[in-house]
């Protein structure tokens, strides 16, 4: 059984690496098309090595290491994200166990689930007078909409069966929903937050080219003013192992909430 | 543990009258009528117009008694046990349990449903825990631990408790169900098709340990059970009532079980009484016996 999985393994392994290296070539031939214009891997990989050496250097406003942008990206990710789930989670458990709120909420998520984020960042900076809030702000409303449809969703599909339980034994609203309605919930939630948290991630990369200051949204825009197509690049390949990694940490979570009837 | 639990009852009669608590004062009395079900009918509106799934049923089931409700599907013999439950409310007539009219569901009626019903988040021990937290509010959690235990043991699923409900057969997970309902401590148990979806062995253990639970309890608890299996409901019932075909239900006819109890499985079947009772249950519910029938 070991075995097995250990040539499983190998296998995948040797397949990221294939894709990998068919990343390179095509990366290849179109620095060779370009060229020179978009910059070689090879080229590349010498500004990376330069960049990883020293990732947390702080030189003033505008100019820190790739780590420093990155941190603050994730962290700005993580508080709007968090705030949207709040504010979503029990706003979804309440849409869906209760139609009067279905039907009061439902048209606004309608109307403003398909507005792109950035949209609202004039009014995060109305709001808070700075661009680091207005961020946020985004962020947040990013993370509403795929958590409180999924929210609602999952507790208004609970089956008959469960509440009859629940009724039948003269379960208290607290416990119903501690019992009940949050764990049957709970994989649609984790679906939710996982989408939620994909978008989240790439709104980020537009709100700081827009915000300015440090991230790595703005660390693309800047090397975009210096012409430094290597380093963006980079950026966007650590933007998207870092999203992978986002996307796999939540998988792992649905994986382990999921239950069997 | 069944010394332990006549004690128990003893004690309860012996303060008698005082104790009126909604989950022991049916040991004070087990004379009178337990369910009183007067001129019951249900309907159903639909896209069809109202659909009447039974009409004008009248039943009195004492205290203590086993009532087999048996019929075609479809006869809305579940929808009659519901309106004791209180999970139906009656279009016409009511239902008065314990000389209280029905007007929903309520602890004091344990209800065994027909898939088990069991939260697959839970444990076999949480699931039987979170039913007597709900109704035992007022008990300490040790208490209410060791009614939990107490009910495990009776149905022999110690060994299995922190197991989850995808990890039992369909007849544990029964067994874990009736626990359930037994442990709330309730007067009166409904069951709804209980044993419909277990295979012939199993069921027929099933029987006895429903039967044993029962007698653990003194034959206090009044059993209203759903089926339409003759057999299961010849062993374990004293009345059988015979549905109508629906739409628009009634009671066809109701048998006696004069059958002595304990009963046995395997001897009450040569018993003449018990054929005659079966023949009698199979001519009220089946017209055709052989092909020759048809034409």
């Amino acid at each position: 059984m070991k075995q097995i999985f250990q040539i499983k393994n190998t296998f995948s392994l040797l397949y990221f690496l294939m894709s990998a290296l068919l990343l390179v070539g095509i990366w290849k031939v179109i620095s060779i098309l370009t060229e020179g214009e978009i910059p070689s891997p090879a080229a590349t990989w010498l500004i990376f090595q330069e960049m990883l050496s020293d990732p947390f250097y702080d030189y003033g406003p505008n100019d820190k290491g790739i780590g420093l942008q990155l941190w603050n990206s994730v962290k700005r990710v993580f508080i709007g994200f968090s705030l949207g789930s709040l504010i979503a989670i029990p706003l979804g458990m309440l849409m869906g166990s209760n139609k009067l709120a279905m039907r009061l909420f439902n048209p606004l998520v309608q109307v403003f689930r398909p507005v792109s984020p950035l949209a609202w960042f004039p009014l995060g900076l109305l709001a808070f007078k700075n661009a680091e809030g207005a961020t946020i702000f985004i962020i947040t409303i990013t993370s509403l909409w795929s958590t409180l449809i999924n929210t609602a969703f999952g507790v208004s599909s609970i089956p008959q069966e469960y509440k009859n339980v629940s009724t039948a034994f003269g379960f208290s609203k607290w416990k119903y929903i501690v019992k009940i309605m949050i764990p049957y919930a709970l994989p649609h939630i984790i679906t939710g937050l996982r989408l939620s948290i994909g978008v989240a991630w790439m709104v980020i990369v537009a709100g700081e080219m827009l915000s300015g200051g440090i991230g790595i949204g703005f660390f693309v825009w800047d090397s975009w003013n210096a012409l430094s197509l290597e380093k963006i690049l980079i950026a966007i390949l650590i933007i998207g192992i870092v999203g992978l990694l986002l996307d796999k940490f939540f998988n792992l979570i649905q994986k382990l909430t999921v239950y069997e009837n | 543990m069944k010394t332990n639990h006549l004690e128990q009852s003893n004690i309860a009669t012996s303060e008698s009258i005082l104790v009126d608590s909604e989950n022991n004062y049916h040991k004070i009395n087990t004379q009178g009528t337990s369910i009183d079900i007067q001129d019951v009918s249900v309907s159903f509106r639909t896209s069809k117009g109202i659909s009447t799934v039974i009409k004008k049923i009248n039943l009195q089931i004492a205290k203590g008694e086993i009532v087999a409700i048996i019929g075609h599907s479809g006869c809305g013999k579940s929808t009659l046990m519901n309106t004791i439950s209180g999970m139906v409310t009656p279009t016409q007539g009511r239902v008065i349990v314990n000389n209280k009219i029905v007007v929903g569901p309520s602890p004091d009626r344990g209800i065994v449903f027909q898939n088990y019903s069991l939260l697959p988040w839970l444990s076999v021990y949480q699931n039987i825990y979170e039913a007597v937290d709900a109704v035992m509010k007022d008990k300490r959690k040790k208490e209410k631990k060791a009614i939990v235990e107490e009910n495990l043991e009776a149905v022999g699923l110690i060994p299995h408790r922190s197991k989850l409900p995808k990890e039992l057969s369909g007849g544990m997970k029964q067994r874990v169900a009736i626990a359930r309902a037994f442990a709330i401590n309730p007067s009166i148990l409904l069951l709804d098709e209980p044993f419909g979806a277990l295979d012939a062995l199993t069921k027929s253990s099933m029987h006895v340990e429903l039967l044993k639970l029962w007698n653990l309890d003194n034959r206090n608890k009044t059993i209203v059970m759903v089926t339409h299996d003759i057999e299961e409901a010849i062993f374990l019932a004293d009345r059988i009532v015979v549905m109508n075909d629906g739409p628009s239900a009634t009671i066809k006819e109701i048998v006696d079980i004069p059958l002595q109890r304990p009963r046995n499985k395997k001897d009450i079947v040569h018993e003449p009484l018990y054929a005659e009772i079966h023949d009698r249950l199979l001519s009220l519910l089946i017209k055709k016996f052989s092909i020759k029938d048809m034409e």
